[in-house]
């Protein structure tokens, strides 16, 4: 695959992300597949961050480690990144008189990387213009150097600014100045050939995605706690809200929000709750209230590193055992996992239907790596339906019995349920263990028909529940299996080698018979996983037995890219 | 609310349940048991028009003995729940029931914020001092220096001041009632479930297993009845329980909007969220990813 890849360095408020974010809208529209990734430090200001574009005519959907242009909004940013440059790569930075250090001027001259220097203080006193307009300019200067028509760029700044005339003006100015800039020199960047299709896809980061698919799906309500990086998802959701007219509550914790969407969900709505692990940790208790009052939820979990408060603003796959056998005692509950924009969206529409369809509560995982990137795909699930099991509604409430709430007997322990306000005989959704109708029973025979009636759903649940995903060429000698946002890397690997992937989406209950089927026939089985002790292995081993031959783990806070899949491995 | 769907007819018998009550002989739950139950009919609410969200303590043995659509779950965590279901489905009125365990130590922080929301729901506080269900430790309610099981040398924390601390939130329906006095209570838990707002009724209550501070003598003896007063004397009479106990209707404000009403995206919108599941085209959100 034809790629080149770009980063922007500099500290947290210098405008990273916006000279990241611009880039990528107005290559994703010049026909560019397009994948954005965003590192930063657990700081408001001053914290070094980054932004890096893949770019391809081909489909994209992961960093690489070394890359084409470095652009660098400070001396710090020279000094870390330098080295993350290849080979005739180049390195455009805004420090006035920098002189590089012997090791680093032997790095620029041992692989032939030009160096520009953009004097954007003078450039920016010269056009009277603020500190922030030297984003545009530094896009300008990025935009010559693909080769791309500064047109392109002056549309999105007219989209965004069209309203304020003299600042419209002012950010011409700087695409022309950054423009005559680049003319000047003679380094070029050499794009592959633009692709239509890209054009019409959209450029959306994870969160955004989940959000309008819980949207899609019905949601009406959100109650969160502000955590990195669930937040991105509660902003989004709270910035829409006019739109959605959904209901959006910043309670005042985790308890409470999850708390508030079991009350919300009871009633009859569709709710949902957003956290990271630390918050998930504080819900556990109400989502085993769910599991033995049968309520449905939805809890997104966005992992970061742990354990305790961890690293804020990394990414991670540390908390699959946890939502796994979060809460106390026996109860059903579903996990799952998206994997890039296109599932986050897609995924919410079955968090909410297994949920109801099985009373139960769903986890539905994500990372900071699938929260806060940028992917360019197509997003359309119209073929997507409510299913809300044994909601009983409208006349078939005349037939109910109170007893017919928690029915032991129920064909897959999956009894009916009815809401609140229904003209019917009512119940009591009880924390207690209880006999059919929500009453008290600590009868052991009881006890035995109530935990057999819930755990029944597991049978109907796993059923329910698609196989593993499978991806490459049949008949290979490597299958690599793995869960989350490894998708991404793991696909553009096995697009240049003969491997196959067996990708995980729906994590707990775990089937295991496509995998067992293939790993037979695979002359050697890669585990790929985002932390220390290879937790979905240990769950396949617990479920089947299947022992892998070679694992790749990762517990550095960073996504998994390509470079991690290390071929000698493969 | 809407009292616009009256039942006719409701009587007691509508809300008894063939299920045992199983509190101590004299406990102050009884009274109140059947303060809500006639409080409910006398609105012409039948038991399928109501949400009763309990909390855990012996208060929340009720939830087996009465019948109306129930929820019985977490120790602390009754206010959050039933506010939940509140937004939801505004129609369905929402009462919530909680000890001074519960709502002063574990889910303190529950009940600040649901004041300060204002959600349109009632929270009824059995307030018995202690710690009933697990067999009578301090809540912070108790009184300092009283002997109780986990603090056999007596106590050394400072009660929390309820009502100072209630009135410090700035709420919009206070009231205090006695279980010893059923029609009265029925009367401010009426009023209180037909307030539009966060309703907060202490419904001060004998325990005579586990509370030798506070008998139902005393209570009888200390309680009065006093009308609706402006705030601040309301407060000084809900705070002063020195020589006698403010008993009704202490405080309401008519004017302040609930959470609901006040949220910008949903003015003008009739529907309840419950009513709003359904399949949702997203193409003109999506379009904006273009």
């Amino acid at each position: 695959m034809s790629r080149i890849s770009i980063k922007i360095v500099g500290a947290q408020g210098q405008g990273v992300n916006s000279v990241g974010e611009m880039c990528a809208k107005g290559l994703k529209r010049a026909g560019y597949c397009v994948f954005g990734e965003r590192e930063y430090m657990s700081v408001i200001m001053n914290g070094h961050s980054s932004y890096q574009l893949e770019i391809s005519n081909e489909k994209v959907r992961s960093t690489q480690e070394k890359v084409d242009v470095l652009v660098t909004f400070n001396h710090h940013g020279i000094k870390k990144d330098l080295k993350d440059i290849k080979e005739n790569g180049i390195l455009i930075h805004q420090t006035p008189q920098w002189k590089f250090g012997e090791e680093d001027q032997k790095f620029i001259d041992v692989n032939s990387i030009k160096v520009i220097y953009l004097p954007t203080e003078d450039i920016l006193k010269k056009l009277n213009a603020k500190p922030v307009l030297g984003n545009v300019l530094i896009t300008s200067v990025v935009w010559s150097l693909i080769e791309r028509s500064s047109d392109e760029l002056k549309e999105m700044v007219r989209e965004r600014f069209g309203h304020k005339k003299d600042l419209l003006a002012l950010n011409y100015l700087c695409i022309d100045e950054g423009v005559k800039f680049s003319g000047s020199g003679s380094e070029k960047v050499c794009l592959p050939e633009p692709d239509e299709k890209w054009k019409s896809q959209l450029l959306i980061t994870g969160s955004q995605a989940m959000g309008l698919g819980a949207i899609h799906a019905g949601c009406r309500a959100l109650f969160g706690y502000p955590m990195t990086p669930a937040s991105p998802l509660l902003t989004f959701l709270a910035e829409i809200q006019g739109e959605s007219k959904m209901l959006v509550k910043q309670a005042e914790d985790e308890i409470t929000a999850v708390q508030m969407m079991v009350g919300a969900m009871h009633a009859g709505t569709r709710a949902m709750t957003a956290t990271s692990g630390g918050g998930y940790d504080l819900m556990t208790e109400t989502i085993s209230l769910c599991g033995i009052s049968e309520t449905p939820a939805v809890i997104v979990l966005a992992q970061r590193p742990g354990p305790g408060t961890g690293l804020p603003t990394w990414t991670a796959q540390g908390d699959l055992l946890m939502a796994v056998s979060a809460g106390h005692g026996e109860f059903p509950r579903a996990v799952m996992s998206v994997s890039d924009a296109e599932d986050s969206f897609s995924l919410m529409m079955d968090a909410f239907n297994f949920s109801e369809e099985f009373q139960i509560p769903v986890t539905v995982l994500t990372e900071k790596q699938i929260a806060e990137s940028l992917f360019t795909t197509e997003i359309s699930d119209q073929k997507s339906v409510v299913r809300r099991g044994r909601l009983v509604e409208g006349d078939g409430l005349k037939l109910l019995r109170a007893t017919d709430r928690y029915d032991p007997d129920a064909p897959d322990g999956v009894s009916a349920r009815w809401l609140p306000g229904s003209d019917a005989p009512t119940y009591c959704a009880q924390s207690y263990e209880h006999n059919a109708d929500g009453s008290f029973d600590e009868s052991a025979e009881n006890a035995i028909a109530q935990a057999k009636k819930r755990m029944k759903k597991m049978e109907g649940l796993k059923r329910a529940l698609p196989e593993p995903e499978y991806f490459g060429s049949e008949n290979t000698d490597v299958l690599i299996v793995s869960w989350g946002s490894n998708k991404n890397a793991i696909l553009d690997l096995i697009e240049d080698e003969s491997v196959a992937y067996l990708h995980y989406t729906y994590l707990w209950p775990l089937k295991t018979e496509r995998l067992v089927e293939l790993a037979a026939k695979a002359k050697k089985t890669v585990l790929v996983e985002g932390n220390v002790q290879g937790q979905l292995g240990m769950l396949i081993k617990q479920e089947c037995g299947l022992e892998f031959n070679e694992r790749v783990l990762k517990f550095d806070g960073r996504a998994t890219g390509l470079s991690n899949l290390n071929l000698s491995v493969l | 609310m809407t009292n616009s769907k009256k039942s006719a007819g409701i009587s007691m018998k509508d809300y008894n349940c063939k299920n045992q009550c199983t509190w101590c002989d004299g406990c102050g739950n009884y009274g109140i048991l059947t303060a809500i139950k006639r409080a409910l009919i006398e609105l012409g609410l039948a038991p399928h028009q109501v949400l009763i969200c309990f909390d855990v303590g012996c208060h929340g043995n009720m939830s087996d003995t009465l019948v109306g659509y129930r929820f019985h779950g977490l120790h602390g965590r009754v206010i959050s729940l039933s506010a939940g279901a509140a937004l939801a489905n505004p129609d369905v009125p929402v009462i919530a029931f909680g000890g001074d365990g519960a709502c002063f130590s574990e889910g303190v922080g529950h009940l600040v914020h649901a004041i300060r929301s204002n959600y349109n729901m009632t929270f009824i506080l059995h307030n018995n001092g202690n710690y009933g269900l697990t067999t009578g430790q301090a809540s912070s309610l108790t009184p300092r220096g009283e002997k109780m099981d986990m603090a056999p040398l007596g106590t050394v924390e400072e009660p929390l001041n309820s009502m100072d601390f209630v009135f410090s939130l700035n709420p919009s329906f206070v009231a205090r009632g006695f279980n010893g006095n059923i029609s009265q209570l029925t009367n401010i838990l009426k009023s209180a479930i037909y307030h539009q707002g966060f309703s907060y009724v202490d419904v001060l209550q004998a325990c005579p297993t586990y509370n030798k501070f506070v008998s139902h003598e005393y209570l009888l003896e200390k309680c009065y009845e006093c009308e609706p007063m402006n705030f601040e004397t309301a407060r000084k009479a809900a705070v002063d329980t020195s020589e006698k106990i403010a008993t009704g209707v202490l405080y309401q404000d008519k004017t302040r909007p609930t959470f609901l009403d006040q949220l910008e995206a949903r003015k003008g919108i009739d529907s309840r969220l419950v009513d709003e599941v359904k399949k949702v085209d997203v193409s003109a959100l999506l379009a904006k990813f273009s």
